[in-house]
């Protein structure tokens, strides 16, 4: 009886305490002030975007991607068609619906402003949000939310076991992602919080741990790409649930056999595929609300290597897609597929820095001021230009 | 009692201690450290039992191999998609193993300021089996090319790693082909693989530029793409003995040990090359060596050097002063791995704030268990905790290895999967350790906060008191 007692006062003066010593903002999940939602995807690895959105109709397609060139649309198995230049890799059939009702925009021949092709410093550059590896500690995505009124400071989730560069800053987020173990008793946790008064950082984790935690009732989806996808989806579609959410998926880096069934590549579009679907049912009516940005760090060589694969290249695909989106057309200065039309003769040329969409989005959509963007958000990047009329303005 | 300099040494230095090794450490701290700071005489038995480097070296390509024939002996559908689950079946256990046997030599060692020195360098020079080829062969890297000289010379280190047939496969050099070697002007006949690789045609950097980034210099050492692709030219042809000759000439090989390093002169770049401002000459072999030698010399590797063991032994972002003073040290020995490390632990700043430093997952996997004396862990538990964890030994993401920052690990999902854990550990300990609240203060001594103190004496049981411990601010860090 006496550990009862206890245990509830424990439980009362360390909530509290928790608040009144905190050093950091109050978490804001109580009352966010947007209610846009916005999920950026990485895929570590680099990949092939000229596989998930080819470009039949560039005359040189089939000789530029000899041995990897997808069948014609309208062919058994064929690309899915967009317009008359580019498709959809024929997995990408959830991509093709999106595109019909209008919210699905491909971008293509997009690349980070680095050109180094390295997985590290170009997925660095990617979530840094500059045009050097290594030049800032934080992410973009981090430093973007600062720029949001002050009582939704804390509207970020990544969807992670440690916390990525694009999350990384000083507005606080906090993260979640499927555990096999099982969840400590309530009263454990109590106990620990109370532990931590003294310890900033710990105190802080443990509290955004728990009230993602105590949101995470109906995310057991696993921890494949499209488990991860149904728990953003739950996460964004509470009334004062988090606002903006980040995902990684892994293994697109085919430098063989990339074009076979059940390869590598075809394995990860299926999953990518099965994500999109698993998200919009997730997040129900506010999809209507939600803007989804997929990249990755670059894109691969225009032409087969020596193993039926592909190499670290430049320019890539990107995808802008969701309820929220204006889609239906292909984001994209095609820069053409011939020998010389190529960046050192091997890469499809970058025409678009993958920060303009990022811009476009983060200003058109979750309202973060120009001044913000070209200052914090992606410091050096005047000449930059955000990219216009992504998002529904309704 | 036990003061804040024997839990400095225990935790920070070492791997945790229990209350029988912390009062003897407490005797006299610095010295404990400093006295392991020795070259080691026997190979720790968990260690000794792994498979050879010539086995881990083929067990990637004859699980291919033998995949490949399976395939091809089936004209069905029926092997199509489990390309990912035969790897998995074939490889998961011997990977599972040499994770086990790296914890159980860190739990059970009597040197564990040794042992922290061979995980802090063995993630510099990084292998990672996140890229399939060389799954199975992080654990023979670190035994052979980092173990050794962990106290000896850094070019000697940089040499077995540069010379060592994980690095040489992980970093593609075995597939680097000088453009005006013999091999590219008379490329072989070869058809594919029985891996479907064909051969190879030209240069490949990777190794070059990594060893110039990661290992040495720094990327603001000093180098232009221009002494990368110098140094890529200048160990094209260092090569290992390959998985089809090691089959076909078995017998042979028997006697070879570990030392499948080949240099492959037909493959090499002829002529002498520049490196960072110095030419070398047309000596095979001997010219690759010469520009690792300089490498390891320069005064920018000292400082690349010094910032990391700083870093992992003082603080997240180390005092000007620490790292000035090891790269001093390091300049001034030539590169003597004990002398820096000596000059570590003689720096006041290592031992000043004791849980400075959040420990990564396996290193606090590890401390649980050494301190506590257990829960005793399978191989398969212990790979599913560090996968919870998002620490997959012998598996970082990329060459440069796990982050030695507390941004990476510190993330709110990283603590509640050490919460969890510290729940079932605390249940599995509860019978051995019925006094969660005395065995606190015995391995914490003076550093033990009021707050922990208080909270594990007021738990409602030994299990959740073990918990409390578990998952402290004293146990998170070090």
């Amino acid at each position: 009886m006496r550990t009862v007692n206890r245990r509830t006062w424990l439980k009362r003066v360390g909530a509290g305490l928790a608040i009144a010593t905190s050093p950091l903002p109050r978490l804001a999940f109580a009352s966010p002030a947007i209610d846009k939602r916005f999920i950026v995807v990485i895929q570590r690895g680099g990949m092939d975007g000229l596989a998930a959105v080819p470009a039949p109709g560039d005359p040189n397609y089939e000789r530029a991607r000899a041995g990897i060139a997808l069948p014609p649309p309208g062919s058994d198995g064929g690309i899915l068609k967009l317009d008359t230049t580019f498709g959809l890799h024929p997995i990408l059939t959830e991509f093709a619906t999106l595109w019909t009702e209008g919210s699905l925009m491909p971008i293509q021949a997009a690349c980070v402003a680095y050109h180094g092709r390295s997985h590290f410093e170009a997925q660095n550059v990617l979530e840094n949000g500059s045009a050097i590896p290594y030049y800032l500690k934080t992410g973009w995505l981090n430093r973007a939310l600062a720029a949001l009124p002050s009582q939704s400071g804390d509207v970020g989730i990544a969807i992670a076991q440690t916390m990525p560069v694009i999350m990384r800053g000083d507005s606080t987020v906090t993260s979640w992602y499927p555990s096999t173990l099982p969840q400590p008793s309530s009263d454990t946790i109590d106990r620990i919080a109370s532990m931590y008064e003294a310890d900033p950082k710990l105190e802080a984790a443990l509290r955004r741990a728990r009230e993602a935690h105590d949101m995470a009732t109906d995310t057991a989806g696993g921890a494949q790409f499209a488990g991860l996808m149904t728990a953003a989806g739950n996460f964004l579609n509470k009334p004062h649930g988090p606002r903006i959410a980040m995902i990684e998926s892994t293994g697109w880096d085919t430098h063989a056999n990339q074009s076979a069934n059940y390869g590598p590549l075809d394995r990860n579009l299926r999953e990518l595929n099965r994500g999109v679907a698993a998200l919009k049912t997730a997040l129900g009516p506010v999809w209507n609300h939600t803007a989804v940005l997929v990249m990755t760090e670059f894109g691969r060589t225009v032409a087969m290597n020596g193993t039926q694969g592909t190499d670290h290249g430049t320019g890539g695909a990107a995808f802008l897609f969701g309820g929220a989106v204006k889609g239906g057309r292909v984001l994209a200065d095609w820069p053409g597929l011939r020998p010389n039309d190529l960046l050192e003769g091997r890469d499809l040329r970058p025409t678009t820095d993958l920060r303009a969409v990022m811009k476009g989005v983060l200003a058109e959509h979750i309202g973060v001021p120009e001044q913000h963007l070209e200052r914090v958000v992606f410091p050096d990047s005047a000449d930059v230009k955000s990219a216009r009329d992504l998002v529904r303005t309704a | 009692m036990i003061t804040k300099d024997a839990v400095v040494a225990a935790n920070r230095f070492g791997f945790g201690a229990t209350p029988d090794e912390i009062t003897a450490i407490a005797n006299d701290p610095h010295a404990w450290v400093r006295q392991q700071i020795a070259p080691e005489k026997k190979l720790p038995a968990p260690l000794a039992a792994l498979p050879s480097t010539m086995d881990d070296q083929m067990a990637f390509f004859l699980w291919i191999r033998d995949y490949r024939k399976e395939l091809q002996s089936r004209s069905d559908d029926s092997m199509k998609g489990s390309v990912e689950k035969s790897y998995v079946k074939a490889l998961a256990p011997r990977y599972q193993t040499a994770v086990k046997a790296r914890f159980d030599a860190a739990v059970s060692t009597p040197t564990p300021v040794f042992e922290r020195l061979v995980h802090f360098w063995s993630n510099h020079f990084v292998v990672s089996g996140a890229k399939p080829v060389a799954i199975a062969l992080p654990p023979s890297f670190e035994r052979d090319a980092i173990r050794p000289h962990v106290t000896g010379k850094f070019s000697d280190m940089l040499l077995a790693v540069a010379k060592h047939p994980a690095m040489l496969i992980y970093l593609d050099n075995v597939r680097s082909i000088g453009p005006n070697s013999a091999v590219a002007k008379h490329p072989p006949n070869e058809r594919p693989n029985f891996a479907g690789i064909s051969p190879p045609r030209g240069l490949n950097e990777n190794l070059a530029r990594e060893i110039l980034e990661l290992h040495t210099v720094g990327v603001n050492g000093g180098y232009t793409q221009a002494d990368v692709t110098s140094f890529a030219k200048v160990i094209t042809g260092w090569q290992v003995i390959g998985p089809r000759q090691l089959v076909r000439f078995a017998a042979r090989w028997a006697g070879i040990g570990n030392d499948l390093f080949y240099f492959n002169e037909r493959a090499h770049e002829p002529g002498p090359q520049t490196v960072m401002g110095k030419t070398y000459a047309a000596d095979g072999v001997e010219q690759g060596e010469m520009v690792l030698h300089d490498l390891g010399r320069k005064p920018s590797t000292a400082t690349f050097v010094a910032t990391k063991l700083a870093r992992h032994f003082v603080a997240d972002d180390p005092p000007q002063a620490v790292v000035e003073r090891l790269a001093a040290v390091f300049r001034d020995t030539d590169g003597d791995l004990g002398a820096v490390t000596r000059a570590l632990v003689d720096s006041p700043e290592a031992w000043a704030a004791p849980h400075a430093k959040l420990k990564q997952p396996e290193e606090y996997l590890i401390s649980a268990v050494r301190t506590m004396r257990g829960p005793a862990l399978s191989d398969r538990q212990l790979a599913a905790s560090l996968n919870e964890m998002g620490q997959r030994v012998y598996m970082s993401p990329g060459p440069d290895g796990w982050s030695d920052q507390e941004d990476f690990w510190l993330s709110p999902d990283g603590v509640w999967k050490r919460i969890e854990w510290a729940q079932l550990a605390g249940r599995a300990l509860s019978g051995s350790v019925p006094r969660p609240d005395a065995y606190a203060d015995s391995v914490f001594g003076e550093t033990l906060s009021a707050a922990t103190k208080t909270a594990i004496g007021r738990a409602e049981s030994p299990a959740q008191g073990l918990a409390l411990l578990l998952t402290s601010p004293e146990f998170l860090r070090r």
